[in-house]
């Protein structure tokens, strides 16, 4: 179905196919340390078959949207609620616990962030789908809609024995279980779900033109954040497939994200939310084109993207607001470099924009139609590379030379299968050098990082470090957690120095330089991990690691779990790091903009193996390996309506021999060659080294 | 899975064999002399000696161990001395009803545990002192809560009896010694009427204390996994708050009710002895005291194997339970990537 620009207004414009109403909503939660104001008065109208994305970062109050949507709020804690939610005209925030209930059952579904946690994992997948309500046959015919291969197979699994991947699209597929009718439903329990039109296309790869009865999937699906725990190739397939959902089934799709990558590829509109209240929206290619709230072009501009384009400063200094305490003005005028007086007055109310674009935005001096200005403005930026390639010698800081890993697991029957995680590795990270690691889940670089830090001792190969900089020190994803809770930061930095030997007198001073260095000052100092923003522990971390003198920093993933303008500062810090301090960096991550962002040289991995390493800026501008062209591709923009083109299939099990390239199968290259010989690593056409016969 | 409860069942042999030895060890250093018991004190020193033979006590311990071990394979504990017939057939005569209490109490445990976790964690009405009043009467000792309970029960509003398995009315004719299912074969509801009435007071004077552990346990896990995203999910797709918690919870958070369980149920194997004493319940609790006063160590070192088979094999099914639960746990490596 077509969306008619006119029903993609901003909100309010009284069209009658509205499905989901929100007015004047305000959440507050009582906390322990007091009020948390998650919404302050937000109003939305979504419609039917239109897909809204809900932009925010964390503590913007964007899930608890979600949840109020579903009629769900109220099962957490026991929130103060004003103002009005209602869904196909039923009443989500008062009516009786039975009919949300329905409406979540009939005209709703909902994804959330992680496909693993969000599934039971005592339950066959088969009978959570058929908790919907469903006949065998239509959960069938759903799982092969959301694109699950095999669904009867699946269908009598459990959520661990599928791919992160899978598990996903299992997830979208019961969220489509709904009959987007809520009065028929009873007396249809029993027979077919009235979709007789739609039994021939079992494959679902048919596109689907018949007109649709709207009682055959859910009116809206709520997402929350659907693909922030895939990976690139995965979350272009699940973007792609809810743009397929939508225009087959008509049904509106509410996306909660923090990247705007996402809102861009698919969303018809742009809900930009701050400090829980609104701050722009509008048609997603005004909104992301020409943004008018500071906050938004900020957050456009602090997005790390793999064009190699970034700013110069800083984009949002500051720290998200405490949602303890929220200023009585606009919430981002702390942050905004054009704030004045006024701001901090009273919260701006949303006005429509400039006549020649539609929407709405709160800000009392929203920027003009293409303006742009020193601190947002996006520069290709050519970054102090170290010269490549460099002498190979005593001064790496770290040496990797064939190093392999295999694990022998359960082989499904009986008897024991191989999986081979690394697979002859050979790497080198320079002094002073950065080389980032990227691949999808399963292609064996935590277990690479993890020989490389010595926390695991490879099969066969040998691993160097620099021969004065004792271990690599590793910097965590979940930065937070590997803070000690009850000892404050001070405390943990000292006791590194302690372990090497430094005096105590000295500790003190010592540990405050270190956390310094990372711009952290006496008073987080003297905090406990849980009083400090997740920004702060994360460089708490970084200081704590920098005690021991390192001569290289290895880093897990450590920004795929932030917020585009914390991520942002994470990576200039390790780079200001790396040139104050001469640490060597390896990145692990399957953030490719990260990467182009922080290395000069990347590898790519696949199953194990390298299979092209390059200087950063030539991977990403002349990439030779169909995997590597492939990744890249699908990288998501911000190019409003780009949908992003995929990576067929997901990676393949480690488990088992090896034949072949391993790429094949999901090769658009792939010759016979491809599946008879494996290629082999080395220097080819373009002068550096790729494991492919056709590059 | 089928792979892994035969691993379990393995591991089962090797504590029981552990056990056996521990219990000839004990036997081995006992003052008490079985050669003497057996011949009687005014025996001469070659009838002694020839019977010192005859049972094997002049070979050396681990030659002893092995005929021992033989032995009990067959099911022979010796005769005891109190009795004079083999411990094993007082043993078959005494445990229907031990086992039927027991048993009882155990499912009472398991059960009163789910409802008084699923209450609690729910918060519902009344449920905080609920808790408390249960806690109260689960710290105070098996003795004094029987006795509280038999004066009211039995002093005061005389609906239950005092002591034994059956009134005088009734006699245990049947089959089986459990006095439920011989009730249930003659089609005799009077008789199981009667049955019951006598058990309930036992029995829930052994339940209370694992109920209220297991609910505890129960509890804190459910209040753990309703926090869970799956949990949410279940909610998202409209099921009923109790299909949520029925469904999708009290499995997830089985685990550790399921270890603590097996655990309280051992116990409860040890808090048979003092009930059965007080209720004069006329099982093995009631045997193992009688034996103790008569220094009767075959019949003691008999009860501890069959209780510490009986332990071990609790703690077996416990696991197998917590497989079927948890298909999670079914897969042995985990791929590390």
């Amino acid at each position: 179905m077509e969306i008619e620009p006119a029903t993609i207004d901003s909100g309010g414009n009284g069209s009658g196919n509205v499905v989901a109403s929100v007015r004047d909503l305000e959440v507050e939660f009582k906390t322990g340390k007091g009020i948390v104001r998650a919404l302050r008065g937000v109003s939305l109208d979504i419609h039917a078959g239109e897909v809204v994305a809900l932009v925010g970062e964390s503590g913007s109050g964007k899930s608890v949207f979600g949840m109020s949507l579903l009629g769900l709020l109220q099962t957490s804690a026991r929130p103060t609620i004003r103002g009005q939610v209602h869904v196909a005209g039923i009443d989500m925030l008062h009516g009786a616990g039975g009919v949300r209930r329905r409406v979540r059952q009939e005209l709703l579904g909902a994804v959330f962030q992680d496909p693993l946690t969000s599934l039971n994992p005592t339950m066959r997948v088969g009978r959570q789908l058929l908790e919907r309500g469903i006949d065998r046959e239509r959960a069938l015919r759903q799982l092969g809609e959301a694109g699950v291969p095999d669904p009867e197979r699946r269908f009598r699994q459990y959520p661990h024995e599928l791919s992160g991947g899978l598990r996903q699209r299992v997830m979208i597929a019961m969220a489509l279980g709904g009959r987007g009718d809520i009065d028929q439903s009873r007396r249809r329990k029993k027979r077919h779900a009235p979709v007789v039109d739609l039994a021939g296309a079992e494959a679902a790869e048919l596109p689907v033109t018949v007109a649709h009865d709207a009682s055959d999937a859910p009116r809206l699906i709520v997402a929350d954040e659907p693909t922030t725990a895939l990976d690139v190739s995965v979350q272009a397939q699940v973007v792609l497939l809810f743009d397929r959902l939508r225009r087959e089934h008509g049904c509106a799709v509410l996306l909660v994200t923090h990247d705007l990558g996402v809102a861009a590829s698919i969303a018809d509109r742009v809900v930009v939310l701050y400090g829980g209240r609104v701050c722009e929206v509008g048609p997603a290619a005004s909104v992301l084109r020409d943004p008018a709230h500071p906050y938004t072009k900020a957050l456009l501009a602090a997005r790390l993207s793999v064009d190699g384009t970034t700013v110069r400063t800083d984009p949002m200094p500051g720290d998200p607001p405490n949602p303890l305490a929220l200023p009585p003005g606009c919430a981002f005028a702390p942050r905004c470099s054009s704030a004045t007086v006024e701001c901090e007055v009273e919260p701006p109310e949303l006005t429509p924009r400039a006549r020649e674009h539609a929407g709405e935005v709160a800000c009392l001096h929203p920027c003009s139609v293409g303006e742009a200005d020193a601190s947002t403005s996006r520069v290709a930026v050519t970054m102090t590379r170290v010269a490549s390639p460099r002498p190979a010698g005593a001064g790496d800081a770290l040496e990797l030379v064939d190093v392999s890993k295999t694990y022998e697991v359960n082989g499904g029957g009986l008897g024991k299968a191989k999986l081979v995680a690394v697979d002859s590795v050979t790497l080198t990270v320079p002094a002073r050098g950065s080389v980032a690691l990227v691949g999808e889940s399963g292609c064996g670089k935590t277990t690479t990082l993890r020989i490389a830090t010595g926390l695991l001792q490879p099969d066969r190969g040998s691993v160097r470090w620099a021969p004065d900089g004792g271990r690599p020190q590793l910097i965590f994803q979940d930065c937070g957690s590997s803070l000690t809770p009850w000892m404050s930061i001070g405390m943990q930095v000292e006791e590194r120095l302690r372990m090497l030997g430094v005096p105590k007198g000295q500790r003190q001073a010592k540990a405050l330089d270190y956390l310094g260095r990372v711009g952290l000052d006496r008073r987080a100092s003297e905090s406990k991990p849980r009083e400090l923003s997740g920004g702060q522990r994360q460089r708490a971390v970084i200081a704590r690691a920098l005690a021991s003198d390192p001569k290289l920093l290895v880093c897990d993933e450590p920004v795929s779990a932030l917020d585009a303008s914390l991520a942002v500062r994470v990576l200039t810090l390790l780079e200001s790091l790396r040139d104050d301090l001469g640490v060597a960096l390896l990145v692990v991550t399957h953030d490719l903009a990260a990467a182009r962002r922080i290395a000069d040289e990347v590898a790519v991995m696949y199953l194990g193996a390298i299979v092209e390493q390059a200087p950063a800026d030539v991977l990403f501008e002349h990439p030779s390996h169909p995997y590597t062209q492939g990744l890249i591709a699908a990288s998501p923009t911000t190019e409003p309506g780009r949908l992003s083109p995929t990576l067929a299939g997901e990676a393949p099990s480690a488990i088992g021999e090896r034949h072949g390239c391993a790429f094949a199968p999901r090769c658009p290259v792939a010759t016979e060659v491809c599946v008879e010989e494996t290629p082999e690593f080395k220097v080819r056409g373009a002068g550096l080294p790729v494991a492919c016969h056709h590059a | 899975m089928s792979r892994m409860i035969l691993v379990r069942i393995g591991s089962l042999m090797v504590v029981l064999l552990v056990l056996t030895l521990a219990v000839f060890m004990i036997k081995a250093v006992l003052p008490a002399d079985p050669v003497r018991a057996a011949v009687g004190a005014q025996a001469s020193e070659e009838i002694v000696q020839a019977k010192r033979h005859e049972l094997g006590y002049d070979k050396p311990l681990p030659n002893q161990y092995v005929r021992f071990l033989g032995n009990v394979m067959h099911g022979d504990f010796g005769d005891s001395l109190r009795t004079r017939r083999p411990v094993l057939d007082d043993i078959n005569r005494y445990a229907p009803a031990t086992i039927e209490l027991a048993l009882c109490a155990a499912l009472l445990a398991g059960f009163l545990g789910i409802l008084l976790g699923l209450w609690s964690a729910h918060g519902g009405r009344g449920s905080g002192s609920a808790r408390v009043t249960m806690l109260a009467f689960a710290s105070a000792p098996t003795f004094f809560l029987g006795i509280l309970l038999l004066l009211l029960f039995y002093g005061r509003l005389h609906w239950l009896p005092a002591s034994g398995r059956l009134s005088n009315k009734h006699v245990d004719s049947g089959p089986t010694g459990f006095l439920i299912i011989d009730s249930l074969i003659h089609r005799n509801p009077g008789e199981l009427v009667d049955a019951l009435q006598h058990l309930a007071i036992p029995a829930v004077c052994l339940a209370l204390g694992p109920a209220v552990a297991i609910g505890r346990v129960l509890r804190s896990s459910l209040l753990d996994v309703m926090r869970q995203d799956y949990v949410r999910t279940a909610r998202a797709k409209g099921l009923s708050e109790w299909m949520v918690v029925l469904r999708h919870a009290l499995r997830n958070a089985s685990g550790p009710a399921l270890s603590m369980a097996g655990l309280q149920v051992g116990l409860l194997l040890a808090g048979v002895v003092v009930v059965e004493l007080v209720f004069a319940w006329p099982g093995l609790g009631l045997y193992t005291q009688q034996s103790i006063q008569q220094a009767d160590f075959p019949a003691i070192i008999g009860i501890t194997l069959v209780l510490g088979i009986a332990y071990v094999a609790i703690n077996a099914i416990v696991d197998v339970m917590q497989l079927v639960a948890d298909p999670r746990l079914r897969v042995v490596g985990r791929a590390v990537a």
